[in-house]
């Protein structure tokens, strides 16, 4: 028996053996980890059908690329995180459902994310502040933090000066972020018509290239034209860029500083997750982890070592 | 059943069960020579199930590491239900009460009433497939046919928020029926059209629509959410009105929907306990045995194979303790 006590094969396999049986007997533990609820509303204006984004290597609408991005949030979001989704057009945000369990009603979710499309909109125009302000109200109603996807075009123009609409709500009571989808590059948007046929691109009379809704700059009074009455804008043709259209990412960042939120390209950070569990809430939620593998590993590491230890130290042990 | 592990990179780990074919855990002893010992077949079968069983043991730790499972599986079972699309109007007059006014004190607004009465709905059938689409200005696809309750649930607890202009109900149910179209299941398909209102379908909408409700049967319940003192579905012009779909959009959709020869039946519900009759009723009629699904989870295996490693190490425990030191003759004398 003594030399049996000396002998470390016995001991290996006795702990081995023990560390099995309390493989099989360790109950789940509990753990405690961090998930999110989160509202997705996606811009789905006339602007976000512009091809400047690739998916998997292959030129895709903004729109497209940014229903990627969010399958592949969904997927990677932790299990009982919920998401809600909606769509903005015009100056609101409109809510298609309350936030679902990510993985629970993973397979729904997915296919509402793929059909979200741009013939849902309900109007040609596109004021990104106003339909972002919109969806924090939406996103404090439900308690979620948002995740608004837009590539910040407005149309029309904001009024001159560039002032931001008020915004009523309390800043920061939602987190989340404002996410810009599209290139960098000034590139013409595609027009459709009425039975949503792609009949060409937009030319710079197809759409209004300053917004006259408002008082007219301060220097409109050196503009060719100008009447203080009949023609507060002076008389010229309006020139501008209004018809050409990139991620605004500046207007966005002023925007999202606004309301409280964060702001990330999709092209600089296509991982949505980082971005987003830095900026919303945690809601903290009780998951019951198995650590049996654990213990079984180590069963595991000391019988590999048992059998491994004599061709490691080049022993030529005499076989019985 | 079939099996699966959660971390399959384990199997890498593999060829490390090889090792106690190759090696013995017993002590290694001298022996001053045997060539004089002939192997007997016992010897050869202790020898090898000890090895087997070492083998055995590092396979079933790997293989309970890496989550080995038995494969959720999903079974078809019959049951009573149908595949039915909810056809919901978010037009903003579904934000007042069935009196016409915005909500107030206790009140409760036309779509507040529907929600809750449609999640009772919902609750309340088990083996339904429910897909979930919403129109306004414009149609919008907000759910697949899915049997996830809860996100239904979802979907319609979504309703009551403040809704658009305007009620394009041609479009919407064209967007309904491409839903049913999806589905190739030979379930009875149901279209739930909840609406507050009509509104003239557009003549090239009409053909559309005609074609494909002729293209198969499909049961269309229409939930009309009749504000007081608006007129309904079987008001009749009075004298000297003009009988058009401008004038009375309901009467006539109503009327275009008689004309497609399909199952068909309007309820006009005044206030919210008409709603929940109507409900009760669609939910009565649409009773035809349908083949559902049925999710059997996946079963953790893994416990069970620690415990067939556990077999294979108290084996190898046994010849351990069972082992004996050879002492040299000439020092035991």
């Amino acid at each position: 028996m003594r030399e049996r006590l000396d002998d470390a094969r016995f001991w290996t396999l006795l702990a081995a053996t023990a560390l099995t049986c309390l493989a099989i007997l360790l109950p789940r533990v509990t753990l405690t980890r961090d998930v999110y609820d989160l509202l997705v509303i996606v811009d789905i204006t006339g602007s976000m059908t512009t091809r400047d984004m690739s998916v998997a290597g292959k030129p895709a609408s903004r729109l497209d690329a940014a229903k990627a991005a969010l399958e592949r949030l969904v997927a990677d979001l932790p299990c009982q995180s919920r998401l809600g989704l909606g769509v903005f057009t015009e100056r609101r945000s409109f809510l298609l459902f309350n936030p679902i369990d990510v993985c629970a009603d993973f397979a729904p979710l997915e296919t509402a994310i793929q059909n979200l499309d741009w013939r849902m909109a309900w109007e040609g125009d596109s004021m990104v502040a106003k339909g972002l302000y919109h969806a924090v109200e939406i996103a404090a109603d439900l308690k979620a933090d948002l995740v608004f996807v837009t590539d910040g075009h407005e149309a029309p123009p904001l009024p001159s000066g560039g002032a931001l609409p008020e915004f009523e709500g309390t800043p920061g009571k939602v987190l989340g972020l404002v996410i810009g989808a599209g290139g960098t590059d000034k590139v013409p948007m595609p027009k459709y018509d009425d039975d949503g046929n792609e009949i060409g691109t937009y030319g710079p009379m197809d759409v209004p290239q300053e917004n006259h809704s408002g008082p007219p700059p301060p220097d409109a009074h050196l503009r060719p034209g100008y009447h203080p009455k009949w023609a507060p804008f002076g008389s010229d043709v309006p020139q501008g860029e209004e018809h050409l259209s990139s991620v605004k990412s500046e207007h966005l960042a002023a925007i999202a500083a606004r309301v409280g939120l964060a702001h990330a390209d999709l092209i600089t950070s296509p991982d949505l997750l980082s971005a987003i569990t830095s900026n919303a809430h945690p809601r903290p939620v009780e998951v019951a982890v198995d650590i049996r593998p654990l213990a079984a590993a180590l069963a595991l590491a000391l019988l590999v070592a048992l059998y491994a230890a004599p061709l490691i130290a080049r022993r030529i042990p005499i076989g019985i | 059943m079939n099996f699966g592990l959660s971390t399959p990179m384990v199997l890498l780990l593999l060829p490390l069960a090889l090792l106690p074919l190759l090696r013995s855990a017993q002590v290694p002893q001298n022996f001053p020579s045997i060539e004089d010992i002939e192997t007997d077949p016992v010897s050869v079968a202790v020898d090898w199930v000890l090895r087997l069983a070492g083998a055995l043991a590092i396979t079933a730790l790997i293989l309970g590491i890496g989550g080995l499972h038995g494969l959720g599986r999903t079974i078809e079972k019959t049951g009573e239900g149908a595949h039915i699309v909810l056809l919901i109007d978010r037009s903003s007059s579904m934000d007042n009460t069935f009196a016409g006014r915005a909500p107030e004190g206790g009140e409760e607004s036309k779509s507040a009433a529907a929600r809750r009465l449609l999640k009772d709905f919902i609750l309340r059938r088990q083996h339904d497939l429910v897909g979930v689409a919403a129109f306004s200005t414009s149609p919008m696809h907000v759910l697949p046919m899915t049997e996830h309750k809860e996100a239904v649930l979802a979907a319609v607890d979504a309703m009551d928020r403040p809704g658009l202009a305007f009620t394009n109900v041609g479009r919407g149910l064209a967007l309904a029926l491409d839903m049913q179209e999806a589905d190739t299941s030979p379930a009875a398909r149901v279209v739930v059209l909840v609406s507050d209102g009509a509104a003239v379908i557009d003549r090239k909408v009409q053909d559309a629509l005609r074609t494909a409700f002729a293209r198969r049967p499909i049961n269309l319940y229409w939930l009309f959410l009749r504000t007081e003192g608006t007129p309904g579905i079987s008001s009749v012009p009075a004298p000297g009105e003009e009988d058009t779909p401008q004038a009375m959009p309901e009467r006539h959709l109503d009327r275009f929907f008689k004309s497609l020869g399909i199952s068909y039946r309007a309820f006009e519900a005044e206030n919210p306990e008409a709603v929940g009759h109507a409900i009760a009723e669609i939910s009565k009629l649409e009773r035809s045995p349908i083949t559902y699904t049925e999710r059997i989870p996946h079963e953790d295996l893994k416990g069970r194979a620690f415990a067939v490693a556990l077999v294979g190490l108290l084996i190898l425990l046994a010849a351990k303790l069972a082992e004996v030191r050879l002492v040299p003759a000439t020092e035991g004398a």
